[in-house]
This record gives structure tokens, sequence and C-alpha cells, in this order.
């Protein structure tokens, strides 16, 4: 079995592959015109003919990007008589409460071309009014005068019975095979008509773009004699076929950030961790994820773009807290004299101060080098060429001046302030879900996370960092694990103990089908698959619901005790109290069909036996650990050199071509057999 | 642990740790609140604020994302019961309650829980959160219900009780609130969850001041106050010296609908301080539009922090720049037993015309007004399987045109943030109602070189018998233009009978519906801003295409014609609109 993944993100192709038995990476730039480019040459520097892959795993930005710059299909939308401004209006919050200017999301669809059609179901899936279809002709011919390329179809109570959706579906399909039509209920069959508008009419904005793209990459990788499987990424964490990708591209939208979180996921099954935190800092964000079991928590709803303005999308997507804190971050005093870090950052270009091109401004990357914990000689494999008195000079007039402090004394404070914010990130991740922070291990990859993740630890007593081997490159990796994924919902709503058996199995019914017809469509074998149904449960009176495992209808529509207790413990759990004595209602039933991959050649690499090569020591440095006027001779290390079974006191530097791991004074590292470092912080 | 830093707390990173620390401990009670709430009120409307208190009942850090009329003003709550009980009257495991009238000013929905944090034995402060319940007792159901003429009509009042007690549920509080409320399990889940968010509060405010110590704490708590009063100050120094008037009426109180209510403001601007002056605000009214002075407090602190520091987060330095005069007696200021159940609804209101007082000294930074209103409607009945319902939607409505662009059309009032709507298929799923309609109000948007935004439309039929509630207002003094921009159009009810007959209506409390009765709430739109001569005809005719303004609008207001037959004028008929 031969794999490769292949992310293509803003700046950069990242490749990662398991080759003929060999790890194989490359990292080339982004081509926009035709990303196909990219992908060829990433696959060329490799060394990987297409020909002699199995299975090539793709993520890329182009659905977000689509969105963000607002290029995508001109797109209308089609609703039902009275809702035409359903979307415009959303739900008319504002969320900078005091901004007199505020903004609100902008809609991707403009009011002209919006329509109606005259067809109502109502609340219980019964029909009010039939389709006019009379109207439908006069609107396809308004919509092929407006040149429309997408349409999207929302129509009030569709989740609960979508037959209307369906015959206009089918005649648009029919009339105009050309335009890209969305339903939404093939998208979510879940109430809430904006957000669902919302979705929907994402996935038209971006389905031209997004099939035209993954219609170039097919056509490339058959004339490359690529035979293999081609699967997507996406923002539930799992992968789809590329079929199902052209169909429904809104799932791909926030796929970037998952990969790394799913191989922390396999990591913390691997080393028997139930309850991990997974923290991913690099240049411009730290993104921390809960993952319980191995499995990465997953959060209905999101929005694509800013929380003001963004556009709502209603599907699973791995609940991720993003934070404006990276090695880019830049430290700022404001006019009253508080010293703030990020969210804005340098970017690669210009940099930090300490690539000496002059921007003159202090980020965290400035303030671990005159801390002395990352090696001039050595940043980013050496590609770059650092210059320590630049930053020297930027922490100096940037920073310590204004506020006399020395530039230890200030490079030390920007750091205590990315850690204490990155920690309250780590630790809402966890709280919000009910678990302390204290009850997990924290999983620290990318290129600075292994440099601040003791300190994060113990800020918060958590006394377990594991970083993995090659943290550096383990985002781009984790894709390599991702199984096939599919989430259903469908929205049922009723009091437990009042729920009709007969309308509860047939919900159950309906799920477990679309399930395997989906399974059928990607070609999936039914016996690797694994059917799991959570209802979304709350007491009565409640509006926000948990998920909670349920393994068949009965436990609805027939004894509940069990389902009961579960509830009640995990509300207790997660918002400090509970009320079992109070009427529980359903208000919908979820499926998450998965997939396992047939191949575990990515998480053979985790295990795998780790050879250590070279030599380990590489001599003393000066750093700063709490006290900015006395750094301590710490001892620098190689990581690759670094054998399994090996201990390591802190305080040390282990340095590695991408990354750069921490030990503090008083914490303990230990090689295990496949090359990760399970580090015991002292808290 | 740097020991510099335990022996000099007030050094610049300390300040941020502490900054940072306190908003997300008050953001972590406000999830652990909303999330566990029983009642649209705290879960949709956000009609909540959580947030932290030193020992002198001084607001230490506030959540993102309460209502914005809940500024700072945990404060008054705690005071009383820490007057009471005595600082040495706390122990841990103890759980105030606190609506009181006289005390809060609010009306007695509006319930304040709160909890005492201590350290090592020490009480070091309070966590408070205040929740508005669905009901509270007494004759109000619902929004807008206008019929009240004393607090004690309104409900009950507890004023600085203990329902627990070092742990231990005081039984026979609870008693009487099971007895004495409408929706009791609705109102006991709620002061279950505000417990346990001012149980978490408390918790993290302990491990705070463990670990950077009480006085660490406090030192770096007023230097973030200090902060933000210098950024605020900074901002009203640029404001040019001055007196500055503004009138406006508010129809009626819905008793006497009538005599309209005079809302009159002075701002005066004197170096890097700002006095607001309500002292010519209405006498307070006999029905329940009253507020107690902390109403005509937030009224000022809503446009002071609007104009000064709408990004910092809420804290008791925001607000030291600002003096407000509010003698007793007034609207804003009423004295006790006055009836405080309406007590927000004149807030917009009172906070457009404080804006338009300032609108000549800082012209470039004033939108036109809002529609002005706090937009919602309720109905109550029983349900054709004999239960129970209550139904309540807020709406938005348009907004002002700005001094560089149009207003936003279909959003929440100034005093309301991150408050939704309801969802229409929520709605259906839940109650006896068809709603036909949710849409945009064309040609509702005052005409300006800056349109104001469009308000919305809404039409709910009854599938059974019903009472319904209905509180529009700014008919007297619409939604102005500014600057030589028109007037949005006000707000009206249209009842439609089934028999035929056609009623409309602006303020009323308890109409009874049958089925088949139709109701349409048109919201209002926002003022224009700008003369309308000079709007960017392309604008106008984009306008057009939307359907957002029609052409006899834009001929009528804009002297623009569209020729252009073939532009996309697909509006379906809106027969009330049109009205």
């Amino acid at each position: 079995m031969n794999i490769v993944g292949v992310d293509i993100g803003g700046t950069f192709t990242d490749l990662v592959g398991y080759v003929n038995g060999e790890l194989v990476t490359s990292k080339t730039s982004t081509t926009p015109a035709d990303p196909t480019l990219a992908i060829a040459r990433s696959l060329d520097i490799a060394r990987c003919a297409p020909s002699e892959l199995d299975e090539i795993l793709h993520g890329s930005t182009i659905a977000i990007n689509t969105v963000l710059e607002r290029k995508g299909a001109r797109t209308a939308l089609i609703t039902t008589e009275g809702f035409r401004d359903v979307y415009a209006i959303g739900r008319s919050n504002r969320i900078e409460a005091f901004n007199l200017f505020f903004e609100r999301p902008r809609p991707l669809v403009d009011r002209a071309l919006t329509f109606e059609i005259p067809e109502r179901m109502k609340a219980d899936g019964s029909v009010l009014v039939p389709v006019d279809e009379r109207a439908l002709e006069r609107t396809i011919a308004a919509i092929d005068a407006a040149g429309c390329e997408a349409v999207a179809v929302c129509l009030v109570h569709a989740y609960a019975n979508p037959a209307h959706e369906k015959l206009i579906g089918a005649i648009l399909r029919r009339r105009r095979p050309d335009l890209f039509v969305t339903l939404s209920h093939e998208i979510l069959r879940e109430y809430r008509e904006y957000e669902r508008t919302s979705t929907t009419v994402l996935n038209a904005f971006v389905g031209p773009r997004v099939d035209g793209y993954l219609g170039r990459l097919e056509g490339y990788l058959g004339g490359a004699d690529f035979t293999g499987q081609v699967r997507i990424m996406r923002s539930n964490g799992g992968v789809m076929s590329l079929r199902h990708a052209r169909e429904q591209p809104v799932t791909m939208m926030e796929s970037g950030p998952v990969a790394g979180m799913i191989g922390a996921g396999r990591l913390a099954s691997l080393l028997g961790l139930p309850r991990a935190v997974g923290f991913d800092m690099g240049g411009t964000t730290a993104k921390s994820s809960l993952i319980a079991d191995g499995v990465p928590a997953i959060e209905t709803g999101y929005v694509i773009g800013d929380r003001a303005t963004g556009q709502p999308m209603q599907l699973p997507v791995v609940d991720i807290v993003e934070i404006g804190a990276g090695g880019g971050s830049i430290a700022w005093i404001d006019a009253q004299g508080g010293l703030h870090v990020g969210p804005q950052s340098v970017g690669a270009d210009p940099g930090p101060a300490c690539y000496g091109k002059g921007a003159g401004l202090a980020v965290v990357t400035d303030a671990d080098l005159l801390l002395g914990r990352i090696n001039p000689a050595r940043y980013l494999g050496g590609d770059i060429q650092i210059d320590p008195p630049a930053a020297r000079s930027a922490m100096r007039r940037a920073i310590a001046e204004p506020l006399g402090l020395s530039m230890m004394e200030a490079a030390r404070g920007i750091v205590r302030i990315a850690d204490a914010a990155m920690s309250l990130s780590v630790r809402s991740v966890s709280v919000h879900r009910g678990v302390d922070p204290r009850d997990t291990a924290l999983i620290a990859f990318g290129g600075a996370g292994p440099l601040h993740a003791m300190s994060i630890a113990r800020e918060l007593s958590i006394s377990q960092v594991v970083v993995p081997k090659l943290p550096g490159a383990f985002s781009a990796y984790g894709m390599l694990m991702a199984s096939w994924r599919q989430d259903f919902v469908q929205t049922l709503i009723g009091r437990i103990g009042e729920l009709d058996a007969t309308q509860v199995e047939a919900v159950f019914a309906e799920l477990a089908e679309a399930g395997r017809e989906q399974l059928r469509r990607d070609r999936q074998g039914a016996g690797t698959a694994d059917f799991r149904f959570y209802a979304d449960l709350r007491y009565a009176g409640q509006e926000h619901a948990i998920s909670i495992p349920v393994e068949a209808p009965h436990q609805l529509a027939g004894d509940h005790g069990d389902l009961r207790i579960r509830f009640d413990r995990e509300h207790a759990r997660r918002y400090a109290q509970s009320a079992p004595d109070e009427t529980m209602e359903i208000v919908s039933l979820r499926l998450v069909v998965t997939a396992a991959r047939d191949d575990t050649l990515a998480e053979r690499w985790l295990s795998e036996p780790f050879v250590a090569e070279g030599d380990a020591s590489a001599g003393l440095r000066d750093v700063v650990f709490d006290d900015p006027d006395t750094p301590i001779p710490t001892p620098v290390l190689w990581r690759p050199a670094l054998k399994p079974g090996m201990c390591i006191s802190g305080p040390a530097v282990i340095e590695e071509a991408n990354s750069t791991t921490l030990i503090h004074p008083g914490d303990e590292a230990v090689v295990t057999d496949a090359g990760h470092l399970v580090v015991k912080v002292a808290v | 642990m740097d020991q510099r830093v335990k022996e000099h707390p007030v050094d610049p990173i300390t300040v941020e740790v502490v900054r940072n620390a306190i908003v997300a401990y008050a953001d972590e009670m406000a999830d652990v609140l909303s999330k566990s709430a029983y009642n649209m009120m705290i879960y949709e409307v956000r009609d909540y604020c959580c947030g932290l208190l030193d020992t002198q009942g001084r607001m230490i850090a506030q959540n993102r994302g309460g209502l914005p009329i809940f500024l700072a003003d945990l404060g008054v709550a705690v005071k009383d019961g820490i007057k009471r009980y005595g600082l040495d009257g706390f122990a841990a495991g103890d759980v105030v309650v606190m609506n009181h009238g006289t005390v809060c000013g609010q009306h007695l929905n509006n319930v304040v829980v709160y909890a005492p944090c201590f350290h090592a034995g020490e009480l070091v402060g309070f966590a408070a959160t205040r929740a508005h319940w669905v009901d509270i007792g007494g004759s109000r159901w619902g929004f807008s219900y206008n019929a009240t003429s004393d607090v004690f009509a309104e409900g009950l009042q507890m004023r600085s009780l203990k329902v627990m007690q070092a742990g231990e549920p005081n039984e026979t509080l609870m008693q009487i609130l099971r007895d004495n409320i409408r929706s009791a399990d609705a109102a006991l889940g709620d002061l279950r969850a505000q417990t346990a968010a001012c149980q978490i509060g408390a918790q993290r405010f302990g491990e705070l001041v463990a670990r950077y110590t009480r006085k660490g704490v406090a030192d770096c708590v007023s230097l973030v106050w200090e902060q933000a009063d210098k950024a605020v100050r900074q901002v009203v120094a640029a404001i040019p010296d001055g007196r500055y008037e503004a009138e406006s009426f508010i129809d009626n109180d819905g008793f006497n609908l009538d005599r309209p209510l005079r809302v009159k403001v002075a701002v005066e601007i004197s170096g890097a301080c700002m006095t607001i002056d309500l002292s010519d605000m209405n006498p307070q009214v006999e029905s329940s539009v009253n507020s107690g002075r902390s109403g005509g407090i937030a009224c000022a602190r809503v446009a002071f922090k609007a104009l000064t520091s709408p990004d910092l987060d809420v804290n008791e330095g925001c607000f030291r720049a600002l003096d407000v005069v509010l003698p007793e007696g007034t609207m804003l200021s009423a004295r006790p037993p006055a009836a405080l159940g309406q007590w927000s609804i004149i807030m917009p209101t009172v906070i457009d015309t404080i804006l338009k007082a300032l609108a000549c000294a800082i012209p470039d930074r004033i939108p036109a007004a809002h529609k002005g209103d706090l937009g919602g409607c309720s109905f109550h009945g029983v349900d054709d399987n004999g239960a129970p319902f209550l139904l309540m939607n807020i709406f938005g409505g348009g907004w002002g045109g700005r001094p560089h662009g149009d207003g936003a059309s279909a959003s929440m009032s100034v005093c309301q943030g991150d408050v939704r709507n309801t969802p229409v298929e929520l709605q259906e799923i839940k109650y006896p109602f068809i709603i036909e309609r949710h849409a945009l109000r064309p040609d509702s948007g005052g005409a300006g070189r800056f349109r104001g935004g469009l308000g919305v439309e809404l039409t709910y039929r009854c599938l059974c018998r019903c009472r319904g509630n209905l509180g529009f207002d700014r008919t007297l003094t619409p939604p102005w233009g500014l600057a030589g921009g028109h007037d949005g159009v006000t707000a009206i009810g249209i009842i439609e009978r089934a028999d035929g007959t056609v009623e409309r209506v602006l303020k009323a409390t308890g109409l009874a519906f049958e089925p088949g009765d139709r109701i349409t709430f048109l919201t209002a739109g926002g003022g224009g801003y700008g003369d309308p001569a000079l709007r960017d005809p392309d604008l106008v005719r984009a306008d057009i295409d939307n359907g957002l303004v029609t052409r006899e609008a834009a001929e009528r207001d804009y002297g623009v014609r569209c020729a252009d037959a073939a532009s996309a004028s697909t509006d379906p008929p809106g027969a009330l609109a049109a009205q």
C-alpha cells in the first residue's frame, strides 16, 4: 500500500506519504490559478509516481477561500413564498453590541436572485400548499435570464418532509442539467431555516468552482495513470469520495486544521490516553481540541469568516478553538500602556524581527530567541538566516523601553502572556465539555507547540505532555489516518416517554438506510462500517441539547431509564447541575457512519520502533526559564539521536529540524519505543 | 514562578494575564448559564449578565455578549446583601437571590443570583449573574404587558434572601417560588443554572487569588480600570466642549394612549468628562413604563460606551468619566411603589436621543435614528392538547443611515446585542400558529444619501384561541433622519380577523384572538442620512432591482426614474406592506 496526503494551503502545498515503506514529505508553493500544478510538483519533489499510489488523501482551502473571497458562482436561491428574506434577515443579532456601525453577515445571493415558489409544508411534514409548478417555470426562466450557474433550494420544514424540494430539484436538474443544484435536505435535515438556508447557499456558491477543480484533479491523475482512490478531507475529521465532494463541497469547508487533531487522536489511543487535548501552535495561531477516547470533539454549527459577519454553516466540524497566538504574534502596547500579544501576526513576510527584514515588530519567536530557547543556527532546519541583533533591537525599542523593562524582562513577559492566553484556550476546550484539564494529557505539535507546551501544562496542572515525533509535520501527517465518515441528522422532537415507537423506529431506519446508501455510493464495504446513533437531548424547556449515544429505538420510545442516567450525568458534568426529576426531551437523532481505513500504514508509523541516529549532545546554552536575569546553562540535545527509553531531566532543549521542545527544570522526558517524547511535568 | 513578579504584582505582564483571565471566567459562567437555562429570554434573548465583583460590590469583570443594558450594574444588588449580612455574614456555599424593585430598579423578572467567593477562609469577592426569568408571579404574563400600576401586582420580590445557606437549600423560599410562579419548573431550572454559574465563577476567582494573592489581583484590576478610564477620557476629550440637547417623545404609557411622554436629554462635554443630564425626562407614569434609577444609568452608559469604548471589555473603569444627573421621580428614576414591568422599553429611544444631541458636535460618528423599540410579540393560551403555551419572539428593524454608508436592515435595537429572533420552524413546531410571511419591509428605510435600513414584516395566523400583547412605539417621533435624510417608516400591527375586519394596533395588552385571525407585525425602518438627492443613482437602481425601494418611492424620494422595465421587480404582492 502506498498512500500520500496532499494539503493545499494558502501559501504552501504540503505532501506527506508512506511510499514503499518510507515516510516521504515535500513542500512547494501553492499555484492558485491551477492548484493541480502544485500537486503534480509536490509529487515530483517527493519522487512519487501517481501510478504507484493506491490512495491520495487531499485537503484543500479552495472551498473556504471561495467564500472568504466571495468569488463563488452566481447563485440563485429558491424559497417558500413569504420567506424570500429569511436569508437576508438572518437572526437579526448584532454580535458587536456597542458598535453603532456594526456589520452583519452579507448574503452570498442578491435579493434580486432570490425567488419565492408558492408551496408550504407544515411542521409535522404534512402539505399545506402544493408546489406551484408554473411559478417554478417562471423562476427557471428568470434564473436563465440572470445567467446563474448554481441554485440553492431551501424550503420551510423541508427537514420534516423533503417532497417539495425533491420535486423542484428533479425539475431543475432535468430542465437545466448544467446548473449546480443544491437541495437543503440533501445537506442537512434539521430545523432552523436561516442556518439551513445559509449552509445550502454555501454549498451552491462554492459548488461550480470546487467541482471544476476536482474535475481537473481527476483528469490530471487519470492522465498520470493513477488508478487508486482519491479521498477528500472534510470538516468533520473524516474523508469522503471525490464524487461526494463534488456534490457536497460545503463539507470540506473547515478541513484544514483538523488533520493534526486526527493524528493526535490516534496517538492518544495508541498511548492509552482516554482524555487529551491536541495543541497545535504554528506561526499565526494556536489551536486546541479536546480528544476523548481517541476522537476529537465535534461541534455542530460554525461560522465561515469572522464571528460578526461570517456565514453560518450548520454542519459537524471538529471543535477546534483557535486563538491569535503563534510564533509570529505581535507584541504591542496600547495607548494606555497595556501590553498585549496578538492576535495580529507578522506572517511569513516580513516575519519576526529576527528575520532581519526590518519591520521592527517584536513577536513571540523573537522573545523565544532572546530567551535562548531557539537555536538561531538551526531555526527551521537552518533554512532561514536568523539575525539576533535585529530581534534585540526590536524588543528594546518596541516593548522594553516604552514600558521601562529590561530587554529580557520584556521577552520573558511576552512569552508569559502568550502562554497564559493559550492555557485559557486549552482550558476552555476541556471545561466546555465538563472535563477537568488536570485529567487530560497535552499532545503538542506544530512548529512552536513543543516549545510552549510545558508552561501551558504547568499553568493548568496538566502533568503529562506528549510531543510526537516530527511534530512540525505532524499536522499534515494526521491526514493519512483519517477514516471515511458521514454525519446524518434528522429532527425528531418530542418528550421522552411520550414518543411514538413507530415514528422513532422509522427515523432510525431512515437514517440507517441513508448511511448504507452513502456507503454504497462511495464504494465503502459495509462490513467495515460502524454506525453510531446519538440523541440530542435536553430537559423540557431548555434550548441547548447534548448528544448522548443511543443504540436502539426502544431506548427512546420504551424503557429509557439508562438513557436518563447517562443524560443527567453528562449534564451535571458539563454544567455542574442536573435535574433527574424533570422531563427529558429529544430534538434530533444523529447518525455517524465511519468506515475504518483498509490500511494502517500511517498508524503503524506512529508505533513502529524508532531508530536513533547520530550524536545526541549538542552542548550547553543559556536559557531563561523564569527569572529573566538568571539564565540557566541548559543541555541542548539533537532529537533524531535520542534513543528509545532515554530519560531526560529538565532543563533541556531538544532540537530537531522543524521544531524545538523545551523541558523545564523539574520536568522529566522519556523517549518512547516509537520515538515520541512523554514529558512528566512538575505541577 | 518569577519571584520578581510576585513582589511587584503590578507589572504589565501580570496585568495582561489577569485581564484575560477574569473575562474568561465571566465568559465561562455565561456558557454554563446560557447552555443550561430553561427559557428563551436567557438562551435566545441573552437577557442576562455574569460577572465577578469585589467585596465593595465593584465590577471586576463582566462576560462578553450579554444584554448591552446590563453595564457593570450588578453592584447595587450585591451591595444590598453586604449591607444586610455584613462582610462576615457570608459562608462558603451561600447563594443569594435578589430582585427587589426599589433597589434594583428593574422589572422583577430580572433575578440576580450571587455567591460569595472565599480564599483560605477569607471573603475575597462575589460571582454574580442576573437573568430574566420568564415569570415571577403577579399579573404580568409575557412581553409588552402594560396593565399593572404598582410593583406589588408584578410578582414576588426577594430582597437579598439566601436560597442556599452554607450549601443547605432554603426549603421555605423554594416552596414560595414553586407556589407563586407560573412556570415554576423553568424558573427553578434557571435558578439552578444561575447557581451553578456563580459557583464556577467563585471557584475560578478563588484560584486566581490563590495564584496572585488578593492584593496582587486587586492591584491588577485597578490598573485595568485605570487603563479603561484613560482610553475613554481620550475619546471624550476629542469631543468639542459644550452643552448639547435633544428631545423626542414616547407615544404613550400604554394606559393613556393620547398622552405622549417627553424624552429630553442634555449632554455636557467639559474636557475629558461627559455629563448626561436626564433631569427633564417625563415624570414617572401610572403604568409600568418606569424604571428605577438604574434604568436611567443604563441608558446613559449604553450611549457612552458606544461612543467611547465599543471594543473594551465592560468594567467599572469604562464609566468613571461619565456623570449622570437624574433626580428622583422621572420615568427613569421612579419612586416606589411604581410599576416597573416595562422598565426597558423606552431605553432605545432615550439612547437614540442622547446620540442625536451629539450629532452636531461629532457629525461623522452619529448615525440617524434606529427603529427605537424593543420589538417583541407574545401570545399565550392553551393548545388543542390542553397544554398552556407562551410564545415570545423578538424582531429586528431598521437602523439609521450612517455618515458613510446605509443603515443595517432587520437588526436588533441598540439595547439588544447578540439577541436572536426565533426561527419560524421552531415556532411552528412548538406553538399553534402558521407563520405566513417573514420578510423585509420595502420602502420602510428613510431616504437619504445613505438610506436607512429596512424594518421587517411577520405574519402569524392563529390556529387556536389565544391572547396576545403588542408593544410598538416611536410613531410620534419616527426614526429620524440626519443631515437632510428622511425619517424611517414607523411600526404598526395589523390584525385581520377571520371575519374580514381589520384593526391597526400599536400597543395592546391581552388582545383576544380566534382561529384564523392574522396578526402582522411591521417594524420600523431607520432614518436616512444626508440629502437623498445626493444618493448615487446606481445605488438607487440596485435598491429597485432588489425590491428594497419601489419605483414609485425612488421617483418620489430620489428623483430617480427607472425606465428599464426589465429590471426584476419580482417582489410578491406584499398586500400588507403596501397599505
